[in-house]
Order: structure tokens, then C-alpha cells, then sequence
């Protein structure tokens, strides 16, 4: 699922922080946005942006930082507002809501590892391409 | 771009078959999901009525309470309701008022029967907050209203008395949302038209109330907390149209009559 890779050249100790910066960013932002999944899209995105025109190995880095929340962000979103309706509406607590809970819940602990994992790597120059977003990374930031 | 759809299309398949096999477990029974809503709300019911017991006098004559049961046996036994679940009180109030509390209470007060002209207008009252309780609107309503954290922490008894009695008069004198109503009365008239009770008797009762509109006596708890009542009893009609109805009245109209000089107390 994630591998690592040699880079088109070596980062420099500052470009590694950055790069490191921005998993570590999404990271505070998943536990912050919890409550409400669009806050981390939205913080990981302000950095993406601050970062847009940084050097090309912190610019890939802040793209799959970015990139990988997609997904996790939507199946967050869809966990929210059924949530919201259990509460406030007519639908009631089932068997499909605690499975999907669950679900998302193993989906989040997964992104969760493998984030503070690619934030350790690449802390140390190491470039970490994860599975499908890294392809989806090199498809949208170019050198 | 071929290979990323590929693995976009993998990761649908990984997240719905985690889904899928989660699903198949039986988790309700193993956080005891049901059996945890059915003690709060078994608890509630029991609360609140302690709660109205003491502050209000209740009706229990044989004479009284049997005829009402007959009328409530055959709703009940047409329409497959266990008629033991249902714990029925008669208290005695002007209140034109009748409303379903957790744990299947059902609290009728003696100034709906002496407001009813026959027995069908006061077996539709009855069938309208039963529909209530058979489609859990009851706990709904106070999930929504009140909190389900603030119900839990009063059936633990740290409720203080301000809030549980603000949530009775919540349950006692504000109607549900309008497509909670609307749903209740569309089951209460296929209750009765299954126990061969007259529905229309049920939507004529709507109407004559709700054309007190306006002058509408503070007594008159039933339809002043219904909004709305003409055009619910609007739908009613619509919803039996063209349906075959059959009557079989079940209190003769001597029991009728005498039922209503019983719980005449003006």
C-alpha cells in the first residue's frame, strides 16, 4: 500500500520539514475536524495553497497530503450526517449504521498510521508514494 | 489512468465489502442497543405516570373503564396489537385531552369522552395515539425534544422535578410534528376501518373541533395542540375514500349514553 521511492533528486533538510509539515498538518486536522470532516479538507488545503509554489518534492508531498483525505473525507461526511439525522430526524440507531461507523472507523485508524508513518519518512528526506493517491499526486503535480 | 481507475474502483470494493461484512454481525444485540432503549423507556413511562398519579385523580369504576376497554380490546385485536402492552388510565379533567406516554401509557381524560358524540369519534382518538405508540413516535418526540442524555439521567433518578414535570407537560399538551401527526392518522384510520369502526366518524371530529377555531376553550387541550385540523381531517376522508368500510358498533347506545353521563362531572 505504501512505498517508498527514490526522488527525481535529493530534498534538502528544509524542503523534508516542509514536506513532513503537511502530513503533520492533516494529521492535527483529521483530530480536529473529526466533529466536522470538511475542517481538515479545508486546513490541509490552506497549506496545500500556502505551499503551491514551494520546491517540487514539498509541492508532491502537500498534494498527497491532500489527495489522500478525499476519500476518508467523503465516507467522514456521509458518517456526519446520518449521525445528524439519528438525532434530529426519524431515522433510528441499526445494525447498517454501527457497521458503517465501524467502518469508517478502521478507514480513519488506517490513513491515520500510514500518515504519521510518510510524516516520519519524509522527515528524513525518504519520499513515500502511497498506493493509488501517489499515482493520482503524479497525474496533478508536475515537476 | 486506466491502472487509477482501477485502484479507485479496489477501494470502493474494500469499503463496501468491510461494510458488508461488518453488517452481517449482529451488533444491536451486542451494545444491547434495543434492550437499552426499551428499560429507559419502560423506566420513563413508569416515571411519568408515578409523576401523574400523584397530581391527578384517576377514574377506576369497573363500569367505566370496561366499557372503554371493549372499545380498545377490538382495535387491539383486529389490527394484532398485544392489548396487555397497553396500560390505559381515565382521568378525571375537564381537558378535552388524550396523549400516549413512554411504555405504552395510554392517558385519556374524562373531558374527551363527554366532547365525543359516539363511540367511533372517541375508538379514533383512542387508534390515532396508539398509531403513536405502535410507531415509537412517543420516544421520538422527547429524543428530540428533551435529549436522549437528559432522559437516560432521569430514569437514573438524577432528573431534578422542573424537568421531568416540563417534559410531561411536553408530551401532554404540545402535538407531534406535522408528517408524525399526518402518520398517525392515516394508521388510526386503517386501525379502524380493520376493527369495522367508522374513520369518518374520526375525521368529523377534527372538523367540528377545528371549527371552534378561534374560539377555541382553553379546555380544549386535544385540538388547540393539533393545528391543523381541518386539514387532517381532510385527509382522513381522502384516505377511505373509496374504500369499503364496515360498522359494527361495539357499546350499545345505551352503554354509550351511559358511559358519557359517568364521566360527566360539570
Amino acid at each position: 500500500m505504501i512505498t517508498t521511492q527514490e526522488f527525481q533528486y535529493l530534498p534538502s533538510e528544509h524542503e523534508a520539514e516542509k514536506a513532513s509539515n503537511s502530513y503533520l498538518m492533516s494529521l492535527l486536522a483529521i483530530i480536529a475536524g473529526l466533529p466536522l470532516p470538511i475542517i481538515n479538507l479545508i486546513a490541509t488545503f490552506v497549506f496545500y495553497l500556502g505551499n503551491r509554489k514551494g520546491s517540487y518534492f514539498v509541492r508532491w508531498h502537500c498534494t498527497q497530503a491532500l489527495v489522500s483525505q478525499l476519500t476518508v473525507l467523503l465516507m467522514n461526511s456521509v458518517g456526519f450526517w446520518w449521525t445528524i439525522s439519528i438525532i434530529f430526524s426519524d431515522e433510528v440507531i441499526s445494525g447498517r449504521y454501527i457497521s458503517y461507523i465501524l467502518t469508517i472507523l478502521i478507514f480513519n485508524i488506517i490513513d491515520l498510521i500510514a500518515t504519521i508513518y510518510t510524516a516520519i519518512e519524509t522527515r528524513k528526506g525518504i519520499h513515500v508514494k502511497w498506493w493509488f493517491y501517489g499515482d493520482l499526486t503524479n497525474l496533478i503535480c508536475k515537476s | 489512468m486506466k491502472k487509477l481507475l482501477l485502484q479507485f474502483l479496489a477501494i470502493l470494493i474494500i469499503f463496501y465489502a468491510t461494510w458488508f461484512a461488518l453488517n452481517s454481525i449482529d451488533w444491536m444485540h451486542i451494545f444491547n442497543v434495543e434492550q437499552t432503549t426499551k428499560k429507559t423507556e419502560e423506566k420513563l413511562g413508569d416515571f411519568y405516570w408515578d409523576l401523574l398519579n400523584k397530581t391527578e385523580s384517576e377514574i377506576q369504576s369497573v363500569e367505566v373503564v370496561s366499557k372503554i376497554d371493549s372499545l380498545l380490546d377490538r382495535i387491539c385485536l383486529k389490527n394484532n396489537i398485544d392489548r396487555n402492552k397497553i396500560k390505559f388510565h381515565l382521568l378525571k379533567k375537564d381537558e378535552v385531552n388524550a396523549y400516549a406516554l413512554p411504555n405504552n401509557y395510554l392517558i385519556v381524560y374524562s373531558g374527551l369522552i363527554d366532547e365525543c358524540e359516539n363511540e367511533a369519534e372517541l375508538c379514533g382518538v383512542l387508534s390515532h395515539e396508539i398509531a403513536h405508540m405502535e410507531k415509537h413516535h412517543v420516544m421520538k418526540k422527547l429524543g428530540k425534544e428533551v435529549g436522549l442524555a437528559v432522559l437516560i439521567s432521569m430514569t437514573a433518578g438524577n432528573g431534578n422535578a422542573e424537568v421531568a414535570k416540563r417534559t410531561l407537560k411536553l408530551l401532554s399538551s404540545t402535538a407531534y410534528d406535522r408528517n408524525l401527526e399526518s402518520e398517525a392518522d392515516i394508521t388510526a384510520a386503517d386501525f379502524l376501518m380493520k376493527a369495522n369502526i367508522d374513520p369518518e366518524a374520526f375525521a368529523n371530529f377534527l372538523f367540528r373541533l377545528s371549527k371552534l377555531n378561534g374560539n377555541i376553550p382553553k379546555e380544549v387541550f386535544w385540538i388547540s395542540t393539533h393545528p391543523d385540523s381541518e386539514e387532517r381531517s381532510v385527509k382522513i376522508i381522502q384516505h377511505i375514500k373509496d374504500k369499503v368500510i364496515h360498522k359494527d358498533s361495539i357499546l350499545s347506545i345505551e352503554q354509550w349514553n351511559s358511559l358519557k353521563q359517568e364521566v360527566n362531572f360539570k
